[in-house]
């Protein structure tokens, strides 16, 4: 009869237990949902990004208590627009906003997953939509704050398609402080019906257009002094 | 038949009352009792024995779940000739059938792939990319069935399992997570899907009532990280960051938990799916949570302990 080797277990499990039980009281043993989205990174991450951005949101009315829309926001380069937005509107709509534009290299792309972010490609915003996420994509990033860019008409053809609504959304830091803003308009309709891919390009301009009235109605800080509105408005 | 979703599935089927006459081959005898279904054992590589088998037999439906997952009852060599033996046999002499209305196979979610900007969690109509060589047989399976089944006239309903766990199910996943000591990758911890056995075997069962053509994603709700899976099973973590992967897993093997591409290519960029379309399409969806496979993956007794009957003459 052979006999049966055993590790010995009981001891293995004794020191994982000791060694995991710090990590097991730090953090959930179950906190990514479908789309890798940990709720509690988030949660531990949003007093350290309140000192960066403290905002306020309006508008948010709006967007829909269930199914999923299509939200296209302005960039300023490296002001991470749409990750304070969405993160600001998750909290304000209590149900997760994702946001597209996250890099596939580890360890920035696993990392920025897990904040709520998806590739910003055609059949993964499809892929949401088609699974009632709200998403928030980027307009081309440009240099000041206050002008919206190009919105990708390409992103644009997936809310087409799963016949999501789509609405514009403004969203402003200041370079110097914390305060920001993010301000949601109401639903694009587009003035033409089409059959077509011109659908998407025209619902696009429109958002864009959309964005800019937004950011417009904001405004920018008026000091008399040139230099500090500059800075200030950020 | 004989591997256990396999014998899952036949004690499924002969509860049906519409399925009659049930016949099965496998490598191994089944793992349960069955009352009402024949049992062929036969090598995948002895095709004529199969084909003369399947032709004698004349099947409505095929369910085809001959895959041998490399590293889980066989080596990874072993495992893609073995897959692709049956896959050729049976598929093969299924065609020849004459009654043959409806083939139901395995695959998994490995055929999407996880090359660079693959999708997050792609569905049934992402395209197949496979990237592990998993992930290659089991889209040969794919591409073999439905290219006999066009050929045929029958449709082919292709179930892509995320990874099968279950208290019996050979997985070299299951076996490296109850390793005492459980590497992770700690610059991607990168969330996973998994599905128990016995809502795999469900699925099967739906699957092979109805006549469906077309892939379907077969993932349980939820998702879980590797760090996560380990601190549920309150098992020691080791963080790896890249180079230390190739000894990790090398040790790995030689502790009894061999740690194969697929399974690595898990470990570092997750695998998730979209399994939503089950319900519409099978009217059934896997029951038991990601989370919950993996804890009672850690519940399930290693070795069963059976005390003899006491004498009492």
């Amino acid at each position: 009869m052979a006999d049966l080797i055993q590790f010995p277990a009981r001891i293995a499990n004794r020191v994982g237990e000791t060694v995991i039980a710090p990590v097991r009281d730090l953090w959930p043993t179950h906190s990514v949902d479908d789309w890798g989205r940990d709720a509690h990174l988030i949660k531990v991450l949003s007093p350290a990004a309140r000192l960066r951005w403290r905002v306020s949101v309006g508008g948010h009315h709006h967007l829909p208590v269930k199914g999923g829309a299509l939200l296209v926001t302005n960039s300023r380069r490296f002001a991470l627009n749409a990750i304070y937005a969405s993160w600001a509107l998750s909290e304000a709509l209590g149900r997760p906003v994702r946001f597209a534009g996250r890099p596939d290299i580890a360890p920035v792309g696993p990392f920025m997953r897990r904040l709520g972010g998806l590739l910003a490609q055609p059949d993964e915003i499809a892929a949401a939509l088609r699974n009632h996420e709200l998403i928030i994509i980027s307009a081309a990033a440009t240099g000041h704050p206050r002008h919206a860019g190009k919105v990708d008409h390409h992103l644009v053809t997936a809310a087409v398609l799963a016949k999501a609504p789509v609405f514009p959304v403004a969203s402003m830091s200041a370079m110097v402080g914390n305060s920001a803003r993010v301000e949601v308009g109401a639903q694009l309709r587009p003035r033409h019906k089409r059959r077509g891919p011109l659908a998407e390009v025209e619902l696009a301009d429109m958002a864009q257009h959309h964005i800019q009235k937004l950011l417009d109605a904001l405004g920018g800080t008026q000091t008399g002094v040139a230099p500090i509105d500059w800075l200030a408005e950020g | 038949m004989g591997g256990e979703l396999g014998s899952l599935i036949a004690s499924l089927l002969e509860a049906e009352p519409w399925v009659g006459d049930l016949t099965g081959i496998d490598v191994d005898p089944p793992r349960r009792r069955l009352r009402r279904a024949d049992f062929h054992l036969i090598e995948p590589s002895n095709r004529e024995r199969i084909v003369d088998v399947v032709t004698k037999f004349n099947p409505h439906v095929l369910v085809h779940v001959g895959v041998w997952e490399p590293d889980a009852r066989a080596a990874p060599e072993h495992a893609k000739r073995f897959t692709s033996d049956a896959a050729t046999a049976i598929v093969g002499a299924a065609a020849e059938c004459p009654a043959l209305e409806h083939m139901v196979v395995r695959s998994g979610i490995e055929v999407y792939g996880r090359y660079r900007n693959a999708p997050t969690r792609p569905d049934e109509v992402s395209p197949t990319r496979p990237t592990s060589d998993f992930g290659r047989m089991l889209l040969n399976i794919e591409t073999t069935a439905a290219s006999v089944g066009k050929r045929v006239g029958v449709p082919v309903t292709a179930l892509r399992l995320a990874p099968v766990l279950g208290p019996h199910v050979p997985s070299p996943l299951g076996r490296l997570l109850r390793q005492p000591v459980v590497p992770f990758s700690i610059v991607s911890d990168s969330p996973f899907a998994v599905v128990e056995d016995s809502d795999a075997a469900r699925a099967f069962v739906a699957a092979a009532g109805r006549r469906l053509d077309e892939p379907i994603n077969v993932v349980a709700p939820g998702a879980i990280t590797t760090l996560q899976a380990i601190s549920r099973g309150r098992r020691l973590p080791l963080p790896l960051v890249g180079p230390e992967w190739r000894f990790a897993s090398r040790l790995s093997h030689m502790l009894g938990a061999p740690v194969p591409e697929h399974v690595l290519e898990l470990i570092h960029y997750g695998r998730l799916a979209d399994g939503g379309r089950a319900m519409a399409a099978l009217g059934v969806t896997p029951i038991t949570t990601t989370p919950q496979v993996i804890d009672r993956l850690f519940a399930w007794e290693s070795v069963v302990r059976i005390t003899p009957n006491r004498e009492v003459a």
